[in-house]
């Protein structure tokens, strides 16, 4: 695959009320177009967002983008994958410069989960699980993550404290990230400490609600300029996306798929960096494992060695703090991931910077992996 | 005047919810609920309704304390993996006056209980949940 | 009575697991203990936040139905009586129906007449029965009684349920020979439309409304039988209190032999419509064959019906098929007013 970004923009994650879902868009987005030299011919914008409906109202987010970015005319897509909608929304942009239908893509991704109290936005999350088996219950988004760390636990004999190194490397990395929600460090046995949200998680073992937006201009190799960083391949595969339909649900079954398919393709499996989706501290661990980055049972021992710290042997984990500490902004998560490892093989990233990076693995899924995308960044 | 829950959504589930209605593959024999179109395992558009047993074993839980809105009366809301043979399903856990009680294998019972009310002049959704087992007994239809 | 009779081919019951001692009550609302203690009732039993009466009735609807050995579809008619239903208007019954199986081939509504609901129902039942109009009914008594919070009515207002199962003579597990009803206007207790509570008439609720219907309609069962105190095993009344049955069974000439193994009041509260019945599904627990019950159970407004019913060969085989009484009254946990407060919604909270 040869696509290329020419330039990212990102907003700090935060509760921003003050700003609605085009003024973030924009923030990013003109940051993005500044930086590729305000490229004349935009041909597709596709934007990543999921609960624009349910927050603010609002259909066809892409199409009212347009205009709002000074961009009528534009042809535009709104793509909706859950937790996975910016990775789903590269896939697609992405395939649009592939396929030669257009040489230039505005890929925005742009989330707003703060316009109503939390219980009304945990009732939203809940919607990233399968409606038909969940939304009758009051389950929450975290209780099936919850479930998960209990048989973790138990069936690989791990304990909390161990668990709770995760957090503290994503809080640590993500204390050097500007545009991180959380900037402060903790300490591990500060996790089991903190409130309970499913037992055993805790606060900490799951991300903020935060907005945000990030951008991307994407090029053909013809039209591109002065990129940073090119985008290899981006593949995804769907799952069952459930603990109850698994027959193991310690592996995820759509994230090893799609990395084995982005494997084949590009014969690649070494990387300096993964950007991976920690929605809670057991699916990072579980993600390393489906991948096969860790052993199974054995990733939050790794973590706890500090293997995926900036200073260990690698691939260094969330250099940007991850959904954990840097945020998760839900539709608008996966494009941050994608402009996070663009700025690493560009050696510009303005958090922690991982040395010599030049080749980066980007992982996004929905819920439990209803739905995973996994994408290979490489300096160019 | 506003309608929070649908009507027909729950409606037309509702022999999935009240019965644990479930769809075996006549392919493959592997049963999923609640029922898909085809099996998520094997593929195969060959499906028979088969009604789930009520009793099963507890494989993982949890105490939710972050619930959703509309759910505050119920808090702190227990949920389980419950194994009952032909497949396992996720519920609410009720009853659960000691949360210490909750261990892996524990015997689990479904009981039918309110679940989601909407407000003051909307619909009752009621559904199965499971509680430690007493040993009420399952009367298939 | 025709020649053709009827009979219980399955009897369940269901108690929550909450119980409020009658301490609690008094500590909140400023009762001296001697105010409470005349009720001989310990603790009552309360519905939890995601139960009401159609939950309650539907688990022993469901105990009933596995000892009547019966398939759900071959009951033709449900009757759920209570005072607390969930929908004004939308029938518990087609619910607790759907939910057991027994939908769509069957008769189904909620009856009212505040605690004796269901006994009218049973009692249809065994005039569809015995006409031949069906094979089998199930009569479902349920309720998460309601009491002005501060009055004395609260000491006892319960939740529970009791269901039976109402089939021909052959096979039953119990047959009612005789039964006979007897009612007046007499508002002893009343809950207007749309308000939450009931008032009532404290003094007027006894000798005008529960002893006068009482012992008029269990006379008139034995003026019509023959029978005496003497012939029955078992004496079981409405339960408001646990004073009351007793009394009222000692004035038509029962021992408390004859009237204990009846009485759930004491351990858990009045569940309104499963109280009488519940201590109904309590005797059939242990009854042995041959044992003559009689049965009154009474609701305000006000009536009361009386049976004469006689334990069958078939009882001993189905009484393990479900939980006891006695294991429902023994599952048990003590909560405080404030949960009972937020579990009964008598606090006041935006939705």
């Amino acid at each position: 695959m040869q696509v290329f970004v020419e330039g990212v923009g990102m907003t700090k994650v935060e509760r921003h009320y003050e700003k609605g879902l085009s003024h973030l868009a924009a923030e990013a987005a003109f940051k993005a177009l500044d930086e590729a030299g305000r490229p004349g011919g935009v041909d597709y914008i596709v934007v990543a967002n999921a609960l624009a409906t349910l927050q603010d109202e609002q259909l066809d987010l892409g199409g009212y983008l347009a205009a709002s970015l000074g961009l009528r005319g534009v042809r535009a897509l709104t793509i909706e994958a859950g937790e996975a909608s910016g990775l789903a929304a590269a896939q697609v942009a992405a395939s649009l410069i592939e396929s030669g239908m257009a040489d230039k893509v505005l890929l925005v991704g742009v989330e707003k989960i703060t316009e109503f109290p939390s219980g009304k936005a945990y009732r939203h999350l809940q919607m990233v699980y399968d409606s038909e088996s969940r939304s009758y219950y009051n389950v929450g988004f975290a209780a099936d993550a919850a479930m998960l760390t209990r048989l973790y636990m138990e069936t690989y004999g791990v304990d909390r404290e161990l668990l709770s190194y995760w957090p503290a490397l994503m809080h640590n990395n993500a204390k050097e990230n500007p545009y991180a929600m959380l900037n402060f460090a903790i300490k591990p046995d500060r996790v089991s400490k903190a409130l309970v949200i499913a037992e055993p998680l805790t606060l900490l073992d799951t991300f903020p609600l935060g907005d945000g937006a990030a951008a991307i201009v994407l090029s053909s190799e013809d039209s591109s300029s002065k990129p940073m960083a090119r985008i290899t391949a981006i593949e995804s595969a769907t799952g069952l996306g459930s603990i109850e339909l698994s027959d193991d649900p310690l592996i995820i079954d759509s994230v090893a798929e799609a990395y084995k398919r982005l494997s084949s393709l590009t014969g690649v499996d070494r990387f300096d960096f993964i950007e991976l989706h920690d929605s809670f501290t057991i699916t990072a661990m579980l993600v390393l494992e489906s991948i096969g980055v860790a052993p199974k049972g054995k990733a939050a021992e790794m973590v706890a060695q500090g293997s995926f710290s900036p200073t260990g042997p690698g691939p260094v984990a969330n250099p940007s703090g991850g959904l954990k500490a840097r945020g998760h902004p839900i539709g608008a998560t996966g494009v941050y991931q994608l402009a996070e490892a663009s700025l690493q093989v560009a050696g510009k990233f303005p958090g922690v910077q991982v040395r010599g990076a030049k080749r980066g693995l980007v992982i996004s899924m929905n819920g439990l992996g209803s739905n995973s995308f996994v994408a290979l960044v490489e300096g160019v | 005047m506003s309608m929070e829950l649908s009507i027909p959504r729950f409606w037309r589930f509702k022999h999935s919810i009240y019965r644990l209605q479930a769809a075996r593959c006549r392919s493959c024999g592997r049963v999923h609920y609640p029922p898909k179109n085809a099996c998520p395992y094997c593929g195969s558009r060959d499906l028979e309704p088969v009604e789930l047993p009520k009793r099963g074993k507890l494989v993982s839980y949890t105490t939710v304390y972050a619930v959703p809105d509309g759910s505050r009366q119920y808090s702190p809301i227990y949920v389980g993996l419950i194994d009952l043979g032909l497949t396992k399903v996720v519920t609410e856990l009720t009853d659960i006056a000691d949360p210490s009680q909750l261990r892996k294998g524990i015997e689990m019972e479904a009981v039918l209980r309110r679940t989601r009310v909407d407000r003051d002049a909307g619909l009752i959704y009621y559904v199965l949940k499971f509680r430690p087992a007493m040993g009420v007994p399952d009367v298939q239809a | 009575m025709g020649s053709v009779r009827a009979g219980v081919h399955g009897w369940g019951a269901y108690v929550p697991i909450y119980r409020l001692p009658m301490a609690e009550i008094a500590r909140i609302w400023g009762w001296h203990p001697e105010q409470y203690r005349g009720l001989a009732v310990d603790e009552k039993a309360i519905a939890g936040p995601d139960e009401d009466s159609l939950t309650m009735g539907y688990e022993a609807a469901r105990n009933a139905i596995a000892r009547a050995q019966v398939r759900p579809r071959e009951i033709e008619a449900v009757f759920f009586g209570t005072e607390s239903k969930p929908y004004a208007v939308k029938p518990s019954a087609t619910i607790v129906a759907e939910a057991l199986g027994i939908t769509p081939m069957t008769m189904a509504s909620d009856l009212e007449f505040a605690c004796r609901a269901a006994s009218e129902g049973m009692r249809a039942l065994t005039g569809m029965v015995s006409s031949g109009l069906i094979k089998y009914g199930l009569v479902i008594g349920s309720d998460t009684a309601q009491a002005n919070p501060g009055d004395v009515l609260e000491f006892t207002a319960a939740s529970g349920a009791a269901a039976f199962v109402i089939g021909p003579e052959k096979g039953a597990a119990a047959i009612i020979e005789d039964s006979a009803t007897f009612v007046t206007d007499t508002p002893d207790f009343w809950r207007r439309s749309g308000e939450p509570y009931p008032l009532h008439g404290e003094g007027f609720t006894g000798e005008p409304a529960y002893f006068y219907h009482i012992e008029s309609a269990v006379k008139a069962l034995f003026e019509r039988t023959g029978l005496r105190p003497s012939d029955f095993k078992y004496a079981i009344f409405h339960q408001p209190n646990g004073k009351f049955p007793v009394k009222v069974g000692q004035d038509l000439g029962f021992t408390l032999d004859q009237l204990k193994e009846g009485l759930v009041t004491p351990m858990i509260g009045n569940t309104y419509n499963a109280s009488a019945l519940m201590g109904f599904a309590k005797v059939l627990d242990k009854a042995k064959p041959g044992d003559r019950i009689l049965l009154a159970p009474f609701g305000s407004g006000a009536g009361s019906d009386a049976y004469s019913i006689l334990v069958t060969d078939a009882v001993e085989a189905k009484r393990l098929l479900a939980p006891t009484v006695e294991q429902y009254l023994a599952r048990k946990v003590k909560v405080d007013y404030g949960f009972y407060a937020k579990s009964r919604e008598i606090i006041y909270v935006i939705k």
